[in-house]
């Protein structure tokens, strides 16, 4: 059984349909990327998972159980943490307060200091910057924040939003690398990039979403030969 | 201008705003997490004080004691109002909760007519006059005013610690900083607004019910209070405590000053706060944290002296 079933969701945004009949699973372990251009509907997939959206039909089944009905705050508890794009970190609160919030739900808050000491055992830095408010850090740095913040909430699957974007091209290579490490380290990932060609190379399956459709999938490996894919994203 | 009066005025200026500020932070709380401005503020001021005032005539419980009764019932009763009808309107367009709360303060304004007619009334005990003289200084300062100060400010020391320290209070701030963010990691944001309404007209009951002890009021009072808080979190920059505290300072001073010091006529003082309103709106959209916030200089260095940005590697050299 797949850890992350999605069948067939429709999402609207008021009156305006994003999302049209997507369906798509991660399993276990993996590292699964959604791929696609602006407004194609990569971001409205990801926050319908996490419960920020409700669909209007499809279903979203996770580790066996219904969630596409469920509040955001109640989804975190089973285990999906949502990094959203641009960070979102809380900037006037500091680095510690927004790592210790983020094991806000369920189980997460009792093994706080732990989770704590794990999560600045994998970013140095942060630990250096912890009494410090989170909107004066650089770029980079709220991102290590955020994925901080979403892996102290103990999750089976992580989904990072852009985690790439805004950041130089040394930082991005490093944040791919700590998305590989946190992999193997059993934390199942679902990253949506417009960094194609990163992305591809980190992930074993991929989804490409046109318009709010799902267009192709397949091997990362795969596509990143495929001619489609080559033309439209990577620029062949 | 009478110079020999700077140091009472002064005072006493420092007295007015630690109740000012007690009566801001109810509306900057409420603005903070739900992002609506709660008209109904000068009902709940208005209302408490009546509240405080049938205490004692009914039960003959001393003023100083009532809110022990007054803001916790007053806590309830905002965490029902917001359950009830205020969660209704969310996510509407700002002018439909303006229009909403300015009706429920109308309402509780004219319930006030009918119950307690339009006569002004006063509480008045032994102690009410009472006060300490400092000869040396030349001061004399009321024990009521002092005592209203003292409770204005554990109020807020109570307030920042619940915020600072408690993992409710940090979700409070979390969601009043980032309201999306807050839900992805678990927090309530319904149940937050809820609550932190709640504590919102509870501080503004509060306030309410220390004006009592020290200004006579009618159904009409809490307006130009009201409006006096709007200029303090505005000053204050909306939703930093320290900047309410700063805002209600220097309202106090500039009203205080205007009328003890320079010789304004005393009708005249809410010009003053008004003036300083308009000001502010025009000059300092953004309040005084905004100010400071322009000077790089004050907060960023530490930071930036130590990684220039973009340039360190944020998980390079650490031990793994």
């Amino acid at each position: 059984m797949a850890l992350l079933e999605v069948r067939g969701i429709d999402v609207f945004y008021g009156e305006v349909q994003a999302l049209w009949g997507v369906s798509f699973t991660v399993e276990r372990g993996e590292i699964v990327t959604l791929i696609g251009s602006n407004g194609a509907g990569k971001t409205t997939t990801i926050k319908t998972v996490s419960g920020i959206l409700t669909p209007a039909s499809g279903t979203i089944e996770f580790d066996g159980q219904r969630i596409d009905r469920l509040p955001a705050h109640k989804v975190v508890g089973y285990g999906i943490a949502q990094i959203p794009e641009g960070r979102r970190l809380w900037p006037e609160m500091s680095v510690q307060e927004n790592l210790e919030l983020g094991a806000y739900a369920g189980e997460a808050r009792g093994k706080r200091n732990e989770t704590l000491k794990r999560v600045y055992e994998l970013f140095p830095r942060l630990y250096e910057r912890r009494g410090q408010a989170a909107g004066t850090m650089s770029g980079g740095e709220q991102q290590m924040c955020a994925i901080g913040r979403g892996l102290m909430s103990l999750p089976k699957l992580l989904m990072l939003d852009e985690p790439s974007l805004g950041l130089s091209p040394i930082l991005v290579a490093e944040m791919f690398n700590i998305v590989r490490e946190i992999n193997s380290n059993g934390v199942t990932v679902l990253l949506v990039e417009q960094n194609v060609r990163h992305a591809l190379e980190l992930a074993s399956r991929a989804y490409v979403l046109e318009t709010g459709r799902l267009v192709l999938s397949g091997a990362a490996h795969e596509l990143l030969n495929n001619p489609q894919v080559q033309s439209a994203y990577l620029g062949f | 201008m009478d110079f020999s009066s700077i140091l009472p005025v002064t005072i006493g200026a420092i007295l007015l705003a630690g109740l000012y500020a007690t009566m801001s932070y109810g509306l900057a709380l409420i603005y903070g997490v739900m992002r609506i401005v709660n008209l109904a503020h000068a009902g709940v001021i208005m209302l408490a004080a009546y509240t405080t005032l049938w205490l004692y005539t009914s039960f003959k419980l001393e003023p100083y004691l009532a809110p022990l009764i007054v803001v916790p019932l007053y806590f309830l009763l905002g965490m029902g109002m917001q359950r009830l009808i205020v969660r209704r309107i969310a996510g509407a367009a700002p002018i439909v909760s303006l229009l909403l709360l300015f009706a429920i303060w109308l309402i509780m304004q004219n319930l006030a007519y009918v119950i307690w007619t339009g006569n002004t009334q006063s509480i008045l005990r032994p102690y009410t006059t009472r006060s300490i003289q400092i000869e040396a200084l030349d001061l004399t300062i009321g024990w009521l005013r002092l005592g209203v100060f003292v409770a204005g400010l554990l109020t807020l020391i109570a307030l920042q610690f619940f915020l600072s320290r408690t993992y409710l209070g940090k979700a409070i701030r979390a969601t009043t900083q980032d309201r999306d963010s807050a839900r992805l990691v678990g927090v309530d944001v319904e149940q937050i607004s809820m609550i932190a309404f709640g504590i919102g007209i509870a501080l503004s009951a509060l306030a309410g019910s220390l004006f009592a002890m020290i200004l006579p009021f009618n159904p009409d009072f809490g307006r130009v209070l009201m409006l006096k808080s709007f200029a303090i979190i505005v000053i204050g920059g909306l939703t930093s405590f320290v900047g309410i505290a700063a805002g209600a300072l220097l309202l106090a001073l500039a009203e205080e000053w205007s009328v003890g010091v320079l010789g304004l006529q005393t009708s005249l003082k809410d010009l003053v706060s008004f003036s300083a309103l308009v000001l502010v709106l025009i000059l300092l959209p953004n309040g005084l944290p905004a100010l400071i916030g322009r000077m790089p200089s004050w907060r960023n260095k530490p930071t930036r002296s130590v990684s220039p940005v973009g340039s360190a590697s944020p998980t390079g050299g650490g031990p793994k």
